[in-house]
């Protein structure tokens, strides 16, 4: 099987480097991407559940641009539709028609919605959820789960991290995934002062094992929630529409006062949405909240075009069979090298480690060899299946991940 | 806990286990303290104690108490130590009066040569052996005063928490030098060398490389991404571990 190189993603790095922090910033930094010498930097195209690098390699996607892709790269109605606002004109002076639409879709899409706000990203809605949260309660503290992300402001980050003062999460409390009894000594340890708990549906922290809520969980945290009038949010940016069309909270069985959606909202285009109870309408109106991008009518219609096409199709319920079908067999094939690839989290969107190797450099090195060969796996972060994902797709990753299987058997025995 | 004494446990743990490298790869240095055969105690009120025996043209730098050393260095506070390693304060010898040519003659030799290798210029780097002798230095002192700031600064704590068990290892590759930090349960032990079955690596490809990365000409994520900086195995203690190297210079200059 060719093995691929990437000397056009190398020299645009040496001159992203001389004019941009980093080269590559943020998520998209090559550094987690182990070893980072078997990585495309740059991308150049994409098409259904593949990607086309620089240096003109082809790929099998299972990050999906980290989550956003969900239907394939350029599907065709999800662009049709966005197409259509761009040409008569997307960022004009007033609100567009289809953000009416799109809330309204939204509203009746999901149970718990009684209304919907744009943004741009997942961050952004995250934090306005909180500012509502502290508006309709008059705390201050945000009980959050440790290893969870929620974007990028200084309340968000851990302590330590650069630019973030102790100030910045003095309000806040941390505790651990799925210990209800941690989050009940939180809320007494703080009589009437907590405003919001903010937490993923489940545990999808980096470079450990992914948790699913443990029976109960949840619904003793909404009715504790409910008791002491705490907010409770949801972060649905990673998770939504890939477990289930009504928001993750349906598909673990219960009742949040706001849902923040982003990434697999509109296939790739720009927005993201708070949708929350009609208890709360009236505390989002008060808050002040906006960006100079938020009323683009273009993303606008790509979300609804993307939401459609997903509820037409029950996309969550094809992921999670494709993500099955795909996960099983690399399994299998891990097996039958005597390695144990553990899966957790929901198969739409899984994170795999090869125990064998604890600290990971036996997984690291699989994952390169398989993206150096086509199929693009990263070994920190949970992968993304898309709907665009095929049987051919699923069975080319098969041998790919076959070939790397034997590369770093030879390696490591 | 103190500036001055997080800063004193930097420069007693951190800063002079470097004589072990500088007698050992430095002519000169290895030349003059061929013969010698004695002992230093440092001892801080409130703060740390650390020791250095000279024995058989080896240095040894240790924690804590050595027995019957030849001389003892009291300093009245971590503040009055660290005022002697700014070169603005002179400790009280408590015994070893008969020694005090050792100590004002020789000794200061060693300590100024390695204050040499520690303050590098743009000229002097420009000296191979320069540049091995102050990477050396350097990536030792960075992994011992992380040990300390891993156990004594608040910011270092709340990274140090986030460590699972295991060998964080440093190497500047292929040939070396390495050292390599151990987290285990709390503990935090510092070995020169290469570590077995290191849970994280961060390899620093070539001398030069090494010299711009410790001595943060380079950042990394653009290093690692340029393969100037190789790391593997669980890479969130590289990051936390990041965090803790970060607090080195609001202590040492």
């Amino acid at each position: 099987m060719k093995t691929y190189s990437y000397k056009n993603s190398q020299n645009l790095f040496k001159r992203a480097a001389k004019v941009i922090p980093c080269g590559i910033y943020g998520h998209f930094s090559p550094a987690p991407l182990i070893p980072a010498a078997h990585y495309p930097f740059f991308a150049a195209s994409g098409r259904g559940s593949h990607f086309k690098d620089v240096d003109g390699n082809d790929f099998i996607d299972y990050m999906c641009a980290y989550g956003p892709m969900v239907l394939g790269y350029n599907h065709p109605k999800v662009e049709a539709a966005a197409a259509k606002y761009q040409k008569s004109g997307s960022c004009l002076m007033g609100a567009s028609s289809v953000m009416v639409e799109l809330a309204e879709y939204l509203v009746d899409l999901i149970p718990v919605a009684d209304w919907a706000f744009f943004a741009k990203n997942g961050g952004d809605v995250t934090n306005y959820a909180v500012m509502i949260a502290r508006s309709a309660t008059g705390r201050k503290k945000v009980v959050m789960v440790g290893g969870g992300y929620h974007g990028v402001s200084p309340w968000m980050q851990a302590p330590g991290h650069h630019g973030i003062i102790e100030e910045d999460y003095r309000n806040i409390v941390r505790i651990n995934w799925n210990r209800y009894e941690e989050f009940e000594r939180a809320v007494n340890e703080n009589p009437g002062q907590i405003a919001a708990f903010i937490a993923t549906p489940y545990h999808h922290p980096t470079f450990v094992d992914n948790e699913l809520p443990a029976d109960g969980y949840w619904q003793k945290v909404q009715a504790l929630c409910n008791r002491e009038g705490i907010v409770l949010i949801i972060d649905d940016v990673r998770c939504g529409f890939r477990l289930s069309m009504g928001g993750s909270c349906e598909y673990f069985g219960f009742k949040p006062d706001l849902i923040c959606f982003c990434k697999a909202i509109a296939n790739g285009h720009p927005i993201s949405a708070l949708v929350g109870t009609g208890a709360l309408k009236g505390e989002a109106a008060r808050v002040f909240f906006t960006g100079s991008y938020w009323y683009q009518a273009a993303p606008m219609a790509a979300s609804l075009a993307c939401l459609k096409e997903m509820k037409r199709i029950n996309a969550p319920k094809i992921m999670l069979e494709k993500g099955k079908k795909l996960l099983d067999g690399l399994v299998k094939i891990a097996a039958g090298y005597g390695y144990n690839l553990k899966v957790s989290g929901a198969a739409s969107m899984p994170y795999l480690r090869i125990t064998d190797d604890e600290s990971l450099m036996l997984h690291q090195d699989w994952c390169g060899e398989c993206t150096r060969r086509g199929a693009f796996f990263t070994s920190h972060h949970n992968w993304f299946i898309s709907t665009a994902h095929t049987d051919a797709d699923i069975k080319r990753t098969w041998a790919i991940a076959d070939e790397a299987f034997k590369v770093v058997k030879k390696k490591y025995s | 806990m103190s500036i001055d004494l997080i800063k004193a446990n930097l420069n007693l743990y951190a800063v002079i286990q470097n004589l072990e490298d500088l007698v050992t790869y430095d002519r000169e240095m290895a030349e003059m303290a061929r013969d010698w055969n004695i002992s230093i105690q440092f001892s801080v009120a409130g703060g740390p104690r650390a020791h250095i025996i000279f024995k058989d043209g080896k240095c040894t730098v240790g924690r804590g108490k050595c027995k019957s050393p030849s001389i003892i260095l009291f300093f009245t506070s971590p503040a009055h130590l660290n005022r002697m390693f700014d070169g603005k304060g002179n400790p009280i010898p408590l015994r070893g009066f008969t020694k005090i040519g050792f100590l004002t003659k020789k000794f200061p030799k060693l300590t100024e040569k390695l204050e040499y290798y520690l303050k590098p210029t743009d000229e002097l780097l420009k000296d191979k052996k320069y540049l091995e002798m102050n990477t050396r230095f350097t990536i030792n002192t960075a992994a011992f005063a992380a040990r300390e700031l891993a156990l004594l600064d608040p910011v270092g704590k709340m990274a140090a928490s986030h460590m699972i068990n295991g060998k964080v290892q440093f190497k500047i590759y292929p040939d070396g030098p390495g050292v390599y930090i151990d987290f285990n349960d709390g503990d935090i032990t510092v070995t020169k060398g290469d570590a077995t079955k290191p849970m994280a690596i961060m390899n620093l490809m070539g001398i030069k490389t090494a010299n711009d990365f410790l001595n943060g000409k380079m950042d990394a994520f653009t290093a690692i991404a340029a393969g100037d900086v190789v790391i593997k195995g669980q890479t969130s203690m590289l990051d936390n571990l990041s965090l803790i190297l970060d607090l080195i210079p609001k202590y040492l200059s």
